[in-house]
């Protein structure tokens, strides 16, 4: 047996001996809880009340995120060095990651250019919303708790993203941005036909018309439903993993068995999918907006 | 239920969920534009400017590196013919230095073989001529001893051609061929 095997056999090992002893301590009895509603995590209560810009746990958020992507952006462009640090290091490589792959690889250089900071945008916007979500922060006000007298909001792992209202309106911009384009570069008319393949007539270019139709506006849909349930499903499923499954089950010892798997599914998202939605976002955007000034 | 009852319908469903909330998309938006504003403005530009100097550094050291070695793969190249050169030069002298050595010494050779030839040659006439001549003397003196002894036999003087010819009848009878070291014969 190999070294490796060894090691997770025994890791497999502690970890079914410390669930059998759970079940010893805490006993199976369940009494189902009716008045968590694990959803409610994610509602938003007006904090501020401005009418339609009252200001909610989600703004908050965008707000912070756009603090941050200004912020550290903003700060590492002044000192830009010829022989970069680290931090400059990692920030050019994610530059590069936004201007040759996102822009450049989904489009000729002189719209590029001109999309960049469009794009760029969008993937580092879309990337701090997601990666501050994964930072448990003072947010919940729904529970709270005290200390030194002040009231303060229970720590909740939130983001901006797993609201369906900014991923909707980001792909709305992205949306309109790309049927723009393809207006400007074929003309409305143009741009209409440049829907049909070419080379096919009469009714089935009806009918393919209308599906390339239908198809363009679920891009609007896709890309939405993407980073939202992405990012929703990993949140949901972290408050299932650490707590929230033996909360509602009213099982104590299922919660410490699934506490490792909450950890391990919140590396990954931190680790992967934050940053691999933004870019899917962003690389979608540019793909749609150069494919639509190029006819297909 | 209850201890629900204090939450708005809409909350315990959970169809918030997928209800856009408009304030939150304009505050999307808004937040958004700003961000968009301010990196495409101020901060895009000065990292690509920063980019672009590094890019156009690398560029030019690499230029500058290539230079060098083109020069340096010069340089070697010249040493390498002129190495080449001095060396087909030297080759060249050593050549020359043997041919006119062996020249030198085969005329040495001729010049001394000529010499010596030379100098049997004189030594032979030398030797020649002295024979010769010591075999006129003997001659003479034979002739004159001869008309002397005549003389003196006959008590008569014969003049002193009948003499001569008297004599050089008897000698030509005599041969004074072992006394010439070649062809004596002929006197």
């Amino acid at each position: 047996m190999s070294k490796t095997k060894k090691i997770v056999l025994g890791v497999f090992a502690f970890y079914a001996l410390v669930f059998v002893g759970l079940i010893v301590i805490y006993g199976i009895t369940q009494h189902k809880n009716n008045e968590f509603q694990i959803q409610n995590e994610f509602k938003l209560v007006n904090w501020v009340s401005l009418g339609v810009f009252s200001i909610n746990r989600a703004v908050v958020y965008l707000i912070l995120a756009t603090i941050l992507t200004i912020g550290t952006m903003f700060w590492i462009s002044r000192r830009m060095q010829a022989r970069p640090n680290k931090v400059q290091t990692a920030v050019e490589v994610i530059y590069s990651l936004m201007r040759d792959n996102i822009s450049r690889g989904n489009m000729p250089d002189s719209m590029a250019a001109k999309w960049f900071p469009f794009l760029g945008t969008l993937f580092l916007f879309i990337w701090y919303c997601n990666l501050i979500g994964y930072l448990p922060l003072p947010t919940n006000s729904e529970e709270k708790f005290t200390l030194f007298g002040a009231h303060i909001p229970a720590f909740a792992l939130y983001a901006a993203t797993a609201n369906i209202s900014v991923p909707l309106v980001l792909a709305l911009v992205v949306f309109i941005a790309f049927n723009w384009v393809g207006v400007r570069a074929q003309g409305p008319l143009g741009y209409l036909k440049s829907l049909v393949p070419s080379g096919v007539g009469g009714v089935g270019a009806f009918v393919l018309g209308i599906l390339e139709g239908v198809s363009t506006l679920m891009r609007l849909l896709s890309l939405t439903i993407r980073l939202w349930a992405n990012i929703f499903s990993g949140h949901i499923i972290i408050l299932f993993m650490t707590g929230g499954l033996a909360v509602i089950l009213g099982l104590q010892a299922l919660g410490w068995f699934a506490l490792p798997a909450g950890i391990i599914i919140y590396l990954f998202e931190l680790g992967l999918v934050a940053t691999l939605q933004a870019f899917i976002f962003a690389t979608l955007a540019a793909i749609y907006i150069g494919g639509a000034a190029s006819h297909h | 239920m209850p201890a629900a009852s204090h939450l708005p319908v809409a909350a315990s469903s959970g169809s918030f969920l997928i209800t856009p909330n408009v304030g939150l998309m304009i505050w999307t938006l808004l937040l958004f534009a700003i961000s968009m504003y301010i990196l495409g403005r101020w901060v895009f530009p000065r990292i690509s400017e920063a980019l672009d100097r590094r890019q156009h550094a690398i560029e030019e050291s690499i230029d500058h590196a290539e230079e060098m070695r083109r020069d340096a793969d010069a340089l070697v190249e010249e040493y390498r013919a002129r190495l080449r050169e001095s060396r087909d030069q030297a080759q060249e002298i050593i050549e020359r230095a043997r041919k006119s050595a062996d020249a030198h010494e085969r005329e040495a050779t001729e010049h001394a073989q000529q010499r010596r030839e030379q100098l049997m040659e004189q030594t032979r006439r030398d030797i020649e001529a002295e024979t010769r001549r010591a075999i006129q003397e003997i001659r003479r003196e034979v002739a004159d001893l001869t008309v002397l002894a005549t003389e003196k036999v006959t008590r008569k003087v014969l003049d002193e051609a009948d003499q001569r010819r008297l004599v050089e009848d008897a000698l030509r009878d005599l041969d004074f061929s072992a006394l010439a070291p070649g062809d004596g014969d002929r006197n």
